[in-house]
């Protein structure tokens, strides 16, 4: 019995307990949550996703100031009340969203502002108020120049840019290269434990496969399969619109980190071989090191979103490089060890 | 049960690896105090800055941008001297000063900035006639990047009235005019609760905003010195407590960041929790091992909570540490936020335990317990972020502990609301799965349809216990059909209606079908016509009063909601009994026939219980047509 053996027998057990489609559905139903939690959250601040205009109710001396403002901001417009109980007797009528009473104290302009505590739009609203209050901040500073050393820069404008464009490539794209090797080492883990606990390992044994055999087969299927997720993630994105650049060295990256998480998972498997301990101390281990990653000059997100926005420098090619070596080091190194180790110990 | 050999299953569950420090210990902890460590070093060390260079920026040294641009680390500054950029004539544009204009995007930058004729041109990548979308968005962020350098340049300046001519405070108020939560304009280290009531924090904070009111320049110059503290570490407010200062761009709006962090930090240690729990409960059907306890005289209900209450407890220790940890830090949390945590800690463990009971291997276990931690966590995770604007976010127990934590009142309806739902299905999950937690199905590989039936038999005694498991099933019709609903939803309304009431019929008379084949299958009662009525009957009358049930649960618990009203409105406003009593008996008619056709199909075997099914959902469907048809 051959590595190529041990490796269908465990393709066709994956495919046969469903389990690869359940970690396809488990994929998208994390994608989409966050793509649901960006969207949904975005629209509480994008203007345009609101039906109709802001309406602030301005009063006090400096109202006038604030009215002049608040003609540079989309989707909100001002209306003037004689003094803060007319303010408040529209809102509470629900005919302003928000007051805003502006006066002078001192050298300074104060602007008290009422927001609704319970609705819905309370963020947007409190958005289209602080551009405002900018902007007023941007005209009196401009006002005061003579009495400073230095002066702020223009403002660049404002342009209808996509808000979800970051995200796409910062959060979702790594999303997508890093679950798929999460759960290769995962399922290596179990694959190898479940063998031992079982004591069918015994039973593989007395087959000419070695023990390296076995981890050989195991560990190669669920290594080889992390790319071909990954390349069939990247394909729906850009069915989704989501362009990705250099597919090559994501797909190189996914490679060599998805053979880094099965090789260390394959041995802890085979030095602590009871699945819950095994599968606790992978679990923790790839966050600690998913974590500690950002202590590198890039994080390993970073370097998939660079690649993925295409924007790589030497530094992200370099990166990609000590993966592809750490990889290549790991696998070498657990093949080595274990050659040495006595399968007739593992139970 | 007995007190006595409960705790003596625990304790061995709880000491069963530590007779000695195995490799096993050793691994968990290293990787333990490894994730520890490296969490405390990140966070030292400034977090994880996933836009890093994302953006390629050309900008010369002279340029006035070359400075903000140097100082994001979103933006990879390119040298383009000595380069030739394409560029195309430009338009002022922005606040005076800037103009904007388009170049050839050659692939290699995003932006190209430059200083001609005294004003700052901002050039965007153009392709094919079109802006780039990354080079508009690139765009975008240098706006945010050069007002956040603005603020830091102003915040240097010795003149703090000229630096920062504006202050503002924020206060949130109900429309009836009471003031609901203030955040303090200026000065003060006031701490303002987003509480609704305000409570102590809110008096603090009223003393804030009269120091900025009142304030000369002097009280003013202070102001400007706060800014500059709490930009240091204002990216870590947990709770909005710390006061944010005059100046606008200060103002955070109420985005539910803590929300989003709490639910993380109480979340994550059950995922790893039921990680250990599920291997446990799996293990004992390798190779017969759980046999020795089955053996001994336990009962089978001793043996599951024995072996699930060390992990609760630990749950319950881990969720205290963090409420305790989150105390010393300046929370307001307390016993509701642990006990807020209970069920779902208890919904954890509960699917966890199914899917043990259930899983043929390790590898499906582990699938299973991810799709449980990915669900949950989506569970307890999105309602919970609208947690300071709807009332919608009580249905995830989250949402009592950041109401708790940031001193919020909650009534008691709110707290049942809350924990009812959850600890529920919980105990739902655990009943069915210990149906199975017998010698037949721990240790044999049965097919999962076969166990799904085995788990409803084990409840079903005579006819109209059916009506007790049927009504167990509706939580999961309800989850189910929101499923459906959310997923169909994005079709055109021609095509999604149909197949929405085409799945309702189906859940539904599969939820009231198959317990009602599971007691047939284990010979739970005969299978005369008058049987199979029964039994039909106590099916449909199960899941309409559960479904009753629910709707009323809903309308006690959210008072005031528009859309608990408007799924409650069956016409019981409507006046006239005849009608009223039509509405509420069609649909238990409904319910009671459709069943019955189930049943008569069950009794006589497999292929016609099929067929059945088949005529009941047929008939369901028919009803739902009608019924919108006759309404709408």
């Amino acid at each position: 019995m051959s590595k190529t053996t041990i490796a269908g027998r465990e393709v066709r057990s994956l495919s046969r307990e469903k389990t690869i489609v359940l970690a396809l559905l488990i994929q998208v139903v994390i994608a989409g949550f966050s793509s649901f939690l960006v969207v949904g959250l975005t629209s509480l601040y994008e203007p345009g996703a609101a039906a109709d205009d802001i309406v602030v109710g301005v009063t006090g001396e400096e109202a006038e100031a604030l009215s002049a403002a608040a003609g540079d901001v989309e989707g909100l417009e001002v209306r003037r009340y004689d003094d803060r109980d007319a303010a408040r007797a529209a809102f509470d009528a629900n005919r302003v969203q928000a007051t805003a009473h502006a006066e002078r104290v001192g050298e300074r302009t104060t602007v008290d502002v009422e927001a609704p505590q319970a609705s819905v739009r309370k963020t947007f609203i409190v958005v289209q108020v602080r551009a405002v209050l900018e902007a007023l901040e941007r005209s009196e500073r401009a006002d005061r120049a003579a009495f400073r050393s230095t002066d702020p820069l223009s403002i660049p404008p404002s342009v209808d840019a996509s808000p979800y464009f970051g995200f796409s490539y910062t959060v979702l794209v790594p999303l997508l290269v890093f679950l798929p090797v999460f759960i290769a080492g995962a399922v290596v883990v179990d694959s190898l434990t479940e063998e031992v606990e079982r004591g069918t390992l015994t039973l593989l044994r007395v087959t000419p496969a070695s023990l390296l055999d076995v981890v050989d087969g195991k560990a190669g299927v669920m290594a080889a399969l992390t790319p071909i997720q990954v390349a069939l993630w990247l394909v729906l994105l850009s069915i989704n619109d989501i362009a990705v650049a250099n597919v090559a060295p994501i797909l190189a990256i996914t490679t060599a980190l998805g053979a880094l998480a099965v090789a260390v998972a394959a041995g802890l498997a085979i030095a602590v071989p009871v699945r819950q301990r095994a599968q606790l101390s992978y679990s923790l281990g790839m966050l600690a090191a998913f974590t500690a990653a950002a202590l590198l000059p890039e994080h390993p997100a970073t370097t998939v979103a660079r690649f993925a926005i295409d924007s790589p420098t030497l530094v992200t090619y370099a990166h990609l490089a000590g993966y592809v070596a750490a990889s290549v080091a790991a696998v070498v190194a657990l093949r080595r060890w274990i050659r040495g180790v006595d399968a007739e110990a593992l139970g | 049960m007995r007190p006595r050999t409960l705790l003596r299953i625990a304790r061995w569950e709880s000491t069963k690896g530590l007779g000695g420090i195995d490799r096993g210990a050793v691994a968990v902890a290293v990787a333990a105090v490894a994730f520890v460590l490296a969490v405390g070093a990140v966070a030292v060390t400034g977090g994880v800055a996933l836009e890093d260079g994302i953006y390629r920026v050309g900008v010369s040294e002279d340029a006035a941008y070359h400075d903000p641009v140097a100082a994001d680390p979103t933006f990879a500054a390119v040298d383009t001297d000595g380069r030739n950029v394409d560029t195309g004539p430009p338009t002022p544009a922005g606040d005076g000063g800037v103009a904007i204009g388009g170049f050839r995007g050659d692939g290699r930058i995003d932006l190209y900035v430059e200083e001609r004729a005294g004003r700052t041109e901002i050039y965007v990548a153009f392709f094919d006639g079109e802006p780039t979308e990354k080079g508009l968005a690139a765009l975008a962020a240098l706006r945010t990047s050069v007002g956040r350098y603005n603020d830091a340049l102003m915040r240097a300046e010795d003149n703090r009235t000229a630096a920062f001519p504006v202050t503002v405070s924020i206060r949130f108020l109900d429309r009836s005019g009471t003031v609901a939560a203030e955040t303090p304009g200026d000065g003060g280290g006031g701490r303002s609760g987003s509480a609704v009531d305000g409570g102590n924090g809110g008096a603090d904070a009223a003393g804030g905003i009269g120091d900025g009111a009142t304030g000369t320049g002097e009280s003013g110059g202070m102001g400007g010195d706060t800014a500059v503290d709490a930009a240091s570490f204002g990216a870590f407010d947990l709770f909005g407590t710390s006061s944010t200062t005059g100046s606008p761009s200060d103002i955070r709006p109420p985005f539910p960041f803590q929300s989003l962090v709490l639910a993380f930090l109480f979340v994550l240690p059950l995922n790893f929790l039921i990680q250990a729990y599920g291997s446990s409960m799996l293990s004992e059907r390798l190779n017969r091992r759980g046999e020795l306890l089955l053996v001994a005289p336990v009962g089978r209900g001793e043996i599951v909570v024995g072996k699930t209450l060390p992990y609760l407890a630990a749950a319950l220790g881990i969720t205290a540490a963090i409420v305790g940890g989150l105390w010393l830090l300046g929370s307001g949390g307390g016993p509701l936020s642990v006990l807020a945590v209970v069920p779902l800690a208890l919904l954890f463990f509960g699917t966890t335990f199914l899917a043990a009971m259930f899983a043929r291997s390790f590898k499906e276990l582990t699938f299973l317990t991810v799709t449980i931690s990915t669900l949950l966590t989506t569970y307890a995770f999105v309602p919970a972020i609208f947690a300071e604007t709807s009332q919608v976010a009580f249905v995830s127990p989250l949402t009592l502990v950041i109401m708790d934590l940031t001193h919020a009142e909650v009534s008691a309806g709110e707290i049942a609301f809350s924990l009812g739902p959850a600890t529920l299905v919980a105990v739902i999950c655990f009943s069915l799965g210990f149906g199975i937690y017998r010698e037949e199905d721990l240790f044999t590989q049965r097919p999962v349809h076969l166990k799904t039936l085995d788990a409803l038999a084990s409840r079903i005694h005579r006819p109209r216990s059916v009506a007790l498991v049927v009504a167990l099933l509706v939580p999961f019709v309800f989850v189910a059909e929101l499923l459906a609903v959310a997923v169909l939803f994005a079709l055109p309304v021609t095509f999604s209606i149909p197949l929405i009431f085409g799945t309702i019929a189906v859940i539904e008379e599969l939820a009231k079908g198959i317990p009602i084949y599971a007691g047939y299958v284990h010979a739970r009662y005969g299978r005369t016509l008058a049987v199979a009525a029964a039994v039909g009957s106590a099916s449909g009358i199960g899941f309409f009063l559960a479904e009753k049930m629910t709707l009323a649960i809903q309308f006690v618990g959210l008072p005031g909601l528009a859309v608990a009203d408007a799924a409650f409105q069956t016409g019981l406003g409507a006046g006239d009994p005849a009608i009223v009593a039509l509405l509420v008996l069609a649909p238990l008619a409904l319910h009671v026939v459709t069943a019955t056709l189930t049943a008569i199909g069950a009794s006589r075997g497999r292929r016609l219980f099929g067929i059945g099914l088949g005529a009941a959902i047929l008939v369901h469907l028919a009803y739902n047509v009608a019924v919108v048809s006759t309404v709408v």
